[in-house]
């Protein structure tokens, strides 16, 4: 069985409490790009999961960023 | 481009229950389970959102195939005796294939899984089993009883042998195998109890 799996962005982030995610659901919610997105706060490399069709790892670092969050790609 | 492959899909599944069974839920990670797979954490998050929602698809995932196990080939309209055969072969069956499994359930019994993943899988299983203990009440084979008492008697015997076996020790660390001879004896007693 093959799929297609580029519309799951992963990341490696420093989110690592509620009130953080909380930040990230104003920022993702209101995004229409996003079609879901999940943050692992019980991991290690506080995974950030997001399943867009239409945006860049790069869009999402840059964004992140900007809200003073680390973010790079879990690869 | 990623694949989902489903091979590895069953080494990720597996291994997660041998982990869990071994370390408990506490100790478990997505990274450690990616290190125990040699596979990279991200594709663990491609078929998982987080590691709870691995545990609980792993979860469900068994629960159903311990559901559709232990009803196979059972008619809840059957006489207590066979019904009840049914069930202790079932579930014995069960058992000696997926030894871990048990294990993996009574790690999630403690959890804050459980009652999502009994919402989950029990909804046929329960509408059988509780047909038939109405049917053998109603019927007067076994006298009234609050089910758990029905439940206790029925089969915590089973699952305190099994759990023997698994262990391969009984009370005070005597040596224990179970037996065919073992199983269907305590079964004969068992009706005994329960049978009016």
């Amino acid at each position: 069985m093959t799929e297609n799996f580029n519309h799951i962005l992963l990341f490696k982030t420093n989110v690592n409490c509620a009130g953080d995610k909380l930040l990230l659901q104003t920022i993702f919610d209101s995004n229409p790009a996003i079609e879901q997105w999940s943050v692992d706060l019980e991991d290690e490399d506080c995974v950030l999961r997001i399943v867009s069709y239409s945006l860049t790892h790069q869009q999402i670092i840059e964004l992140l960023n900007k809200h003073g969050y680390n973010c790079c790609e879990l690869t | 481009m990623r694949t989902r492959n489903a091979d590895k899909e069953q080494l990720v599944k597996q291994t997660a229950i041998d982990m869990i069974v071994k370390s408990g839920l506490e100790g478990f990670s997505m990274n450690k389970l990616a290190k125990a797979c040699k596979i990279s954490v991200a594709t663990l998050y491609i078929y998982y959102k987080d590691r709870d929602d691995l545990i609980l698809n792993i979860a469900m995932e068994s629960g159903k195939l311990m559901s559709d196990a232990v009803i196979k080939n059972f008619d809840p309209e059957l006489p207590f005796e066979d019904g009840l055969r049914q069930q202790w072969k079932n579930r014995y069956k069960f058992m000696v294939e997926h030894p871990k499994l048990n294990l993996f359930f009574e790690q999630l019994r403690s959890s804050s899984y459980q009652e999502e993943f009994l919402s989950g899988f029990l909804q046929e299983f329960k509408i059988v089993m509780s047909r038939f203990m109405q049917n053998v009440m109603e019927r007067g084979e076994v006298a009234e009883m609050a089910f758990e008492t029905y439940w206790s008697i029925a089969f915590s015997p089973l699952y305190s042998l099994a759990r023997f076996d698994n262990e391969g020790k009984s009370m005070g660390g005597k040596p224990f195998k179970l037996t065919d001879d073992v199983l269907w004896n305590t079964f004969d007693l068992v009706v005994k109890a329960l049978k009016k």
